[in-house]
């Protein structure tokens, strides 16, 4: 197992610094630099003497593996450079729209969670019921609304016509519902498809029929064996949307003036500022591959029949 | 509690009923240009944000654009695109999962590392990046999308091979002299297409979304070409004011993969009703 | 089992609505004006990259002029400037009692090391280091140009001249001393910023005690954060939100101005005959393109506002029946399609765009406009034009968008896209006499002259269908009634707050 582990965490590293690489060449191919968008960043044309002396003075002018060479370097001396945009440290800016993004991820799963396991095991208890349809529409209609619509609708409806919410956040409690919930719909509609299913998996297996027929009260079984035995799956899957969730979501963040990884990613892809870029795809692909592997981990020690080398999820 | 799992036949029908429904949606977007009222690019200027009425059944947009028309031309590009992305990426991802998992080792290794690598990428980084060298349009933002999509079949594809391969068929296969490209073609593949295909009809849905998502970013999907997920995204702005122009995309989004999605599910019930059997 | 679930639903709502009902309102009697910005900075330096259209905006700093609404150049802690005979030496007077926020007086010397940082540290002022300065007394100092510098006070008036106590500033990104009516009082980089009244303000009273300017780059966020009284005003506002607006004018009040962003589109002249280029302009009907973009532009005609004394051009109407005309005149012939060919090639035209500006909407109603008359056209999506069909020149219309008058002055525009060279010049336009009417602009110190030269070699460019203006952007600011004073009659979008603006109930 440790083997396993010291095995898994190299490809990491392997997969973390590919990753970085491939970065790195697509945003130099990608037309645009950062002395050009730093420059015309209110729309003022740049001077072509301008922009050369720009470029040069921040290094942009040496050869493409050179650039790449000194950011790797930096790296390994524990150092993520400056943001070329503000001239920030770019660990700073990583850890505070981080710090954003966790809170964001944290609640929205949670409400997530909140609305689909009472939903799901609903749903598969009474299956082809009323209920059943009524949370599998809820689940589709959730599931196909693009959330840059729902946020809108939410935002529409809480703030303008209900005037509950506030439309400005600024880090209060209140702040966060809105988001959280235009996160947590359409992760909520697929919990509930993929935990319905779930349980209904439990519920087919014969130690259902077995308990039932010693006379074992149908929500004794439910809440103690089925899931209880659901829960492994699940939380594998809910581990798997944690790392999608920790990339942050520009949507959300620009519409409800969130400060997160999304956004500072976004707004550092416009800019073309290669350090904070580098900075984001280690941070989110490093979490989503730990993620992974944890939730590979966890598998494992639940099923022991899970091949050396094969993949969960 | 009666009934824990619906009779394969009920399963059946339903199943046809959907992919009758599918194929009709199908079949509409195709038809889609003799159906227009209107042509679905011509601007007019006096009939801006105009609410459904005869000559506009769904309304006009901010640029005096017939809704419907719109709707009509958007789900040709919506519709197939999103199965022309699935459809690709499922025989890529399919083709290198089950090579990975068939030849194992270092083919293997290669292979399940680049999934990785493709997997961990910010998907908004990459559609960025590819807007930014190749330019907008549809194709970039497929490309966009594909470039992780596919990894999700070679996961499963390899785990089908893996767990197939011990299987005596396959062994008797091999033994009796096939290459390895027959034995994947002729006894692997039918033996797994099933699960994979499922889950290719639910990840249509996902599809659709992703693009209209890129749309917000201000990549993929340009105007004037019709979208949904475009036509959403531009119509957001003008939802106090001409909520028809938001919610007519949208519905026809939510009707599409609801139908898409539904198909997915009772095809994998009716798989594992077979499977049972 | 389901009157359960039903309970923990009912619940969870109730516990959104209270969190949602708590939180105390904390009504004083204070005067905090509250924005919304549609930009943020991540630093308060206002001499680095353009944080300065922060800082001016936010009333923490001030130059030596300003620009007054009409674009003219106004004395702010300056006096006064005047040039000596042959035009090389400026003589800079500064108002008597001008005076940093912690009281310390701004002096010649101070003026002039602010200005050395600035050519450091900015290099789009890296040319202000080629200049001589030299402080002749407390209040006045010079400047000595190597050759004539006509817009000298243009440069003096650009907001990056920010005047700082540069020994008083100890952390200039997030606290800067300077001299404007307020304050910081809580900076967030990128995010909120808070001012408060500056005591020691030199020009008399601030009426407000402070303001806050939230950074909402989403239209709908602004429109709905209004709507919902979160915010006194901005500035910006998109056509769909100022529809909604102008709907209930008792609790909201638009004001638009022309400012200085212009639209405009570049047709290539290596590709398409001087005939197309005449039809295309001739097709292409702002007015119509105006109505479409419901007043957030205005019609333009030439790159500059119409009411400036260089903005004096003329250009033909749209036309599409002379179009087709010329286009027949030139040998080409409708098609069974309806679109004009020559020698069995179809007019097709890449029209090259980027999704921001109004430009994807310009874009459209182009290709529709040209369609109309037998122009077909593709319409190509870039993310970064600069380095994509600006560049390669590969296109036949390319769209565009800066701001043309950047300061009270014709000659940025003119030299960026008109000079033979010069960097947005790119669809091949070439004039001699454009070229030496610039070069005598450049040097041209009489207000009246420059503004005639500017006319002339704009109008050059109009009869050699080399661009098209399209539309010059409106500066629209919403407030709620009794705000006033937020620069919502100024085309300028770095000034917003000053010590006049007020909020009256």
């Amino acid at each position: 197992m440790k083997k396993y582990i010291a095995k898994r965490l190299l490809q990491l590293v392997v997969v973390v610094l590919g990753l970085s690489f491939l970065t790195f060449a697509l945003m130099y191919i990608a037309p645009g630099d950062p002395a050009e968008k730093k420059l015309s960043a209110q729309g003022i044309a740049v001077d072509p003497e301008v922009l050369a002396a720009t470029r040069a003075e921040m290094g942009l002018d040496r050869p493409f593996l050179e650039q790449y060479a000194d950011w790797l370097g930096g790296l390994f001396s524990g150092d993520l450079g400056e943001s070329y945009r503000s001239g920030r440290a770019v660990a700073d800016m990583l850890g505070e729209s981080f710090v954003y993004t966790l809170e964001l991820t944290v609640l929205s799963l949670a409400a997530a969670l909140a609305i689909s396991l009472p939903l799901a095991l609903l749903a598969a208890v009474r299956q082809n019921g009323i209920a059943d349809f009524l949370v599998r529409i809820f689940s589709f209609i959730g599931n196909s609304l693009p959330n840059f619509l729902i946020s809108v609708l939410l935002m529409y409806y809480f703030c303008v016509k209900l005037r509950l919410l506030p439309v400005i956040s600024d880090g209060s409690a209140k702040g966060f519902i809105l988001p959280c919930l235009a996160l947590a719909i359409p992760l909520a509609s697929r919990f509930v498809r993929q935990f319905r299913a779930e349980i209904l998996e439990q519920l087919g297996k014969e130690y259902v029929d077995a308990a039932l027929s010693r006379g074992v009260k149908m929500r004794y079984i439910l809440f103690c064996n089925v899931l209880h035995n659901a829960l492994i799956p699940m939380i594998t899957l809910t581990a798997l949307s944690v790392g999608t969730l920790m990339g942050g979501s520009v949507v959300i963040e620009t519409v409800f003036r969130l400060p997160g990884l999304g956004k500072l990613a976004m707004d550092a892809i416009s800019a073309r500022d290669y350090p904070v870029i580098q900075g984001f795809v280690l941070l989110s692909s490093g979490i989503y591959v730990l993620l992974n592997l944890a939730a590979d981990l966890l598998y494992r020690a639940v099923d022991p029949r899970v091949e050396e080398g094969g993949d969960a999820g | 509690m009666k009934t824990k799992r619906k009779s394969a036949k009920r399963l059946k029908r339903r199943a046809t009923v959907l992919l009758i429904l599918a194929a009709a949606l199908l079949a509409l977007s195709l038809a889609a240009p003799l159906l227009m009222p209107n042509d679905p690019d011509a601007t007019d200027a006096q009939s801006m944000n105009l609410p459904p009425d005869a000559e506009h059944p769904l309304g006009t947009d901010r640029y005096g654009r017939c809704v419907l028309s719109r709707v009509l031309a958007g789900a040709e590009t919506s519709i197939f695109s999103a199965v022309a992305l699935v459809l690709i990426t499922f025989i890529i991802g399919t083709a290198l999962g089950m090579a990975a998992g068939y030849f194992g080792g270092v083919t293997d290794t290669v292979i399940m590392r680049l999934a990785d690598i493709m997997l961990a990428f910010p998907q908004m980084v990459l559609a960025i990046a590819v807007a930014g060298i190749l330019g907008g349009g549809m194709v970039n933002a497929m490309l966009a999308m594909g470039v992780s999509a596919w990894t999700l079949y070679a996961r499963l594809a390899r785990a089908q091979v893996i767990a197939l391969k011990k299987e005596p068929f396959v062994s008797a296969a091999r033994l009796s002299g096939c290459g390895s490209f027959k034995v994947m073609t002729k006894y692997l593949l039918p033996n797994m297409l099933g699960p994979l295909a499922v889950n290719a009809a639910t990840q249509l849905g996902v599809m659709m979304m992703g693009i209209a998502g890129l749309s917000f970013l201000g990549i993929g999907v340009a105007e004037p070409q019709a979208e949904w997920g475009s036509m959403i995204n531009q119509g957001r702005a003008y939802m106090q004011l001409a909520p028809w122009a938001v919610l007519a995309p949208a519905g026809a989004m939510v009707v599409t993969v609801m139908v898409f999605n539904l198909l997915g599910d009772t095809l994998r019930d009716l798989a594992d009703t077979e499977a049972v059997k | 089992m389901k009157k359960r679930l039903v309970a923990i639903i009912l619940a969870l709502v109730l516990l959104f609505a209270l969190c949602a009902c708590s939180g105390g309102e904390n009504k004083n009697d204070e005067k905090i004006l509250r924005l919304g910005e549609s930009f943020a900075y991540a630093s308060l330096d206002p001499h680095k990259d353009y944080n300065s259209w922060g800082t001016s905006a936010y009333g923490l700093t001030e130059a030596l002029f300003k620009m007054n609404d009409r674009s003219v150049m106004e004395p702010l802690l300056a006096e006064k400037a005047e040039v000596s005979e042959d035009g090389l030496t400026w003589t800079v007077t500064l108002k008597d009692g001008v005076c940093f926020s912690n009281g310390n007086a701004v002096t010649a010397e101070m003026v002039i090391r602010n200005i050395e940082r600035l050519a450091e540290v900015n290099e789009r002022f890296a040319y202000l280091a080629d200049f001589e300065y030299k402080a002749t007394s407390d209040a006045v100092f010079t400047i000595t140009t190597p050759e004539v510098y006509p817009t000298m006070l243009n440069e003096l008036a650009t907001p990056e001249l920010a005047i700082l106590d540069l020994d008083a500033s100890k952390d200039i990104d997030n606290a800067p001393v300077a001299t404007g009516p307020f304050v910081v009082k809580s900076f967030v980089p990128e995010s909120t910023v808070e001012v408060s009244r500056n005591e020691n303000y030199w020009d008399g009273d601030v009426k407000l005690d402070g303001a806050v300017f939230y950074y909402m780059p989403d239209d709908e966020s602004k429109l709905m954060a209004m709507q919902n009284g979160e915010i006194d005003g901005y500035a910006g506002v998109s056509a769909a939100s100022a529809e909604i607006f102008s709907a209930d004018p008792d609790r909201y009040v638009l004001t638009d101005v022309a400012a200085t962003r212009l639209q405009f589109y570049i047709l290539n002249e290596n590709r398409m005959s001087d005939e197309v280029r005449k039809a295309i302009n001739l097709t292409v009907d702002c007015d119509a393109i105006a109505e479409y973009l419901s007043g957030t532009v205005s019609p333009a005609v030439g790159p500059f506002g119409e009411n400036t004394a260089y903005g004096k051009v003329t250009k033909p109407a749209a036309d599409t029946a002379a179009a087709k005309k010329t286009l027949e005149d030139a040998g080409y012939t409708l098609n069974s399609d309806g679109i004009y060919e020559k020698g069995g090639k179809p007019l097709s035209l890449k029209i090259c765009y980027y999704p921001s500006r109004s430009l994807d909407s310009i874009a459209v109603i182009m290709q529709q406009q040209l369609k109309a008359v037998g122009i077909a056209s593709t319409v190509e999506s870039y993310e970064d034009p600069d380095g994509t069909y600006i560049a390669t020149g590969d296109f036949d219309i390319a769209l565009y968008c800066m701001i043309a008058d950047k300061n009270g002055d014709p000659f940025y525009f003119i030299d960026c896209t008109l000079r033979s060279g010069a960097p947005y010049n790119c669809g091949g336009f070439e004039s001699a006499e454009c070229d030496a009417l610039i070069a005598q602009l450049r040097y041209e110190t009489d207000a009246d002259k420059r503004s005639e030269l500017a006319n002339k070699i704009v109008q050059i460019a109009i009869d050699d269908n080399a661009f098209g203006y399209v539309g010059l952007f409106n500066k629209i600011s919403v407030t709620a009634p009794g705000v006033t004073g937020i620069a919502e009659n100024c085309p300028f979008d770095f000034y917003r707050i000053d010590a006049d603006t007020d909020i009256v109930r």
